[in-house]
């Protein structure tokens, strides 16, 4: 018991002293966290010998905005940013409608066999992709459709994100049952039910969904790399890979961290207006059940 | 514009074939006397079942039969039995650096990806003045696109001019070429993935914290808990179904390094994980057996290390008995 008064007593300086040691510990980590990003900004708009000034030079002097345009027209990024944007409306779209629709049914309706399919849906979350991925480029060369877009999004059709679907069943389940059964007394029919009672219930969870295939889609890599040949049809971050070069060759660095920039931006933007969504988001994947 | 058209045209008509297969999926099982709601639900599921079956399923087990194989692309692939395997084990100069750093860099910065991670969740998990800041702030290398964030750090450990370099040299380091050099090419991957991870892993510690009864502390400072015993005896365990599965998904993550890396683009053959090797074999050289057979090898290391990480969880990871509802 005396112990425990004469820890009372100190406790305020011994909490100064702890928060102190905190905001220490919370402000170096931020400083290695933004250093390297504003290192990125401040290269970005550096002439190209100031990038190779040292010591180095912390804030271009003077800036260079005309760096931006120079970067942006390098390369056709304009036709690529296009790719990019066609590849992330398809995608998002087939991939938000059939996940809804499959998670529906995994959440909404018994079948023999149910429980070892679901089982199996998430054990494909722990498949590396890359096994699948030389038979998946066979396949879809003996289609002929190598080179265009439709290897990258034409499969979202498939529901092919086993984590969305398991998100989107967790929250169907969440909603009480007595909804349905009200609508099937009501005579109502599958079609009906699913839109207009189900879909407002699940916004949500469709919007926390929806912003993260977008980062997928935007951001996506060895998909493109592997299928996309003809430069007419690169994505942002396929153009970006190409605009640094060859192996052994140095980058323009201020073009291409202008480029950098552009491609976390979208990024960058859904975080800050959909943060909520994204952490929730991102909360799931380590999900405890 | 006209490069659009083709796959708009076929991603639209893809959703009605779906849909057709899902109708004739329905009525096939009625005949199977399947009840009314059961043959619903299969057809609900079928696309992810259709999709399963065409790009999952038959690829694994149609990889597997490449690697023993000739395989490239053109012409008829002969079955070449083990020799990929035994050309890969003894004779590919390649494949055994990129085993050592694919498995080095994923030992490596599991521990501190997820512990790390943990401690910066526990820091940031009090209600202190601007704490909303710190955590925006340790979010954001999150969000960042793996492209992205390669290029910076790409730079910044660049040997003429990196900052990192010159930091160094404050302390008379000599100039480093950080991604020629084998012996310093596994601690720049390592200290990139750690930067990078801190925002994922952190949100999800938090989140698991927060959810941590608040009664189970109170009633062990009643009993004059220490900070660190209620640490041990509360938060770990109480968090430690969340923690395997950082654990797992860290693994599997890290096994599976190829955006990142072909982006620094190492110039050491130190530097070259087995993802990369895949696609350096499968898709330039286009040597698709062995590629199959690299792939299958890592997949077989993913798969035992995963496995030895759940036989282990009944010793470390404490099951709650209570059954939480579903939101």
């Amino acid at each position: 018991m005396e112990k425990a008064v004469a820890l009372n007593k100190s406790k305020p300086t011994r909490k100064i002293v702890m928060d102190i040691i905190i905001y220490a510990i919370l402000i170096a980590i931020s400083a290695v966290i933004l250093i390297p990003l504003f290192w990125m900004i401040s290269t970005a708009l550096k002439s190209n010998a100031d990038i190779f000034k040292w010591p180095p030079e912390w804030i271009p002097n003077p800036p260079h905005w005309e760096n931006i345009a120079n970067a942006w027209n390098a390369m056709p990024f304009n036709k690529f940013l296009q790719n990019s944007l066609f590849i992330v409306v398809l995608g998002v779209t087939a991939e938000v409608i059939s996940e809804t629709i499959v998670a529906y049914g995994f959440a909404r309706y018994d079948f023999p066999g149910k429980n070892i399919i679901f089982i199996l849906l998430l054990s494909t979350m722990m498949l590396p992709a890359h096994v699948t991925l030389i038979p998946t480029y066979i396949i879809w060369n003996k289609i002929g459709l190598i080179g265009e877009f439709d290897p990258l999004v034409l499969r979202a059709w498939t529901a092919w994100g086993p984590f969305y679907i398991f998100l989107m069943r967790q929250f169907f389940m969440g909603i009480p049952k007595e909804l349905d059964d009200a609508a099937d007394i009501d005579g109502a029919s599958l079609p009906r039910k699913f839109f207009q009672i189900m879909l407002p219930q699940i916004k949500p969870i469709l919007a926390a969904i929806s912003v993260f295939a977008f980062r997928g889609y935007f951001n996506e890599f060895q998909g493109p790399l592997i299928y996309l040949s003809d430069k007419e049809k690169y994505t942002m971050t396929l153009g970006m890979y190409f605009f640094m070069g060859g192996v052994n060759e140095a980058p323009k660095w201020n073009y291409l961290m202008v480029i950098a920039l552009i491609i976390a931006l979208p990024s960058i933007v859904l975080y800050f207006a959909a943060q909520k969504y994204f952490i929730e988001g991102i909360t799931f994947t380590g999900l405890k059940d | 514009m006209d490069r659009f058209w083709g796959t708009f045209s076929r991603w639209l008509i893809v959703p009605v074939a779906l849909l057709v297969l899902a109708i004739a999926l329905y009525f096939l099982m009625r005949l199977f006397r399947l009840r009314k709601d059961q043959a619903t639900g299969i057809a609900l599921i079928s696309p992810w079942l259709f999709g399963f079956l065409g790009f999952t399923a038959f690829p694994i087990f149609y990889s597997l039969y490449l690697s023993f194989t000739d395989y490239s692309l053109f012409g008829k692939e002969n079955w070449v039995g083990l020799s990929n395997f035994i050309k890969l084990f003894t004779k590919d100069i390649e494949f055994w650096p990129s085993v050592r750093i694919t498995l080095l860099y994923a030992i490596l910065t599991l521990p501190i990806g997820v512990f790390g991670s943990l401690l910066v969740a526990l820091l940031i998990n009090r209600e202190i003045k601007g704490i909303k800041i710190f955590r925006t702030i340790f979010y954001l290398t999150a969000i960042l696109p793996d492209s992205a964030v390669a290029i910076i750090w790409r730079q910044l450990f660049n040997g003429e001019s990196g900052l990192i370099n010159f930091f160094l040299s404050l302390f008379g380091v000599n100039k480093i070429d950080w991604f020629g050099n084998p012996q310093f090419v596994l601690p720049a991957f390592v200290i990139i993935s750690v930067w990078g991870i801190f925002g994922t892993n952190t949100i999800i510690f938090l989140a698991a914290l927060k959810d941590v009864p608040r009664n189970l502390y109170e009633a062990a400072e009643i009993d004059g808990a220490t900070t660190f015993n209620k640490f041990r005896h509360i938060t770990i365990p109480q968090i430690s179904s969340v923690i395997l599965v950082q654990v797992v998904m860290s693994l599997i993550g890290s096994l599976q390094m190829f955006t990142v890396a072909q982006f620094l683009r190492p110039t050491t053959q130190a530097g070259i994980f087995m993802n990369q090797l895949v696609y350096t074999r499968g898709f330039t050289q286009l040597h698709m057996g062995e590629a199959s057979a690299i792939a299958w090898i890592l997949f077989v290391i993913i798969l035992v290390l995963t496995l030895a990480v759940f036989k282990s969880s009944p010793a470390w990871v404490h099951y709650e008995t209570e059954v939480k509802n579903a939101r």
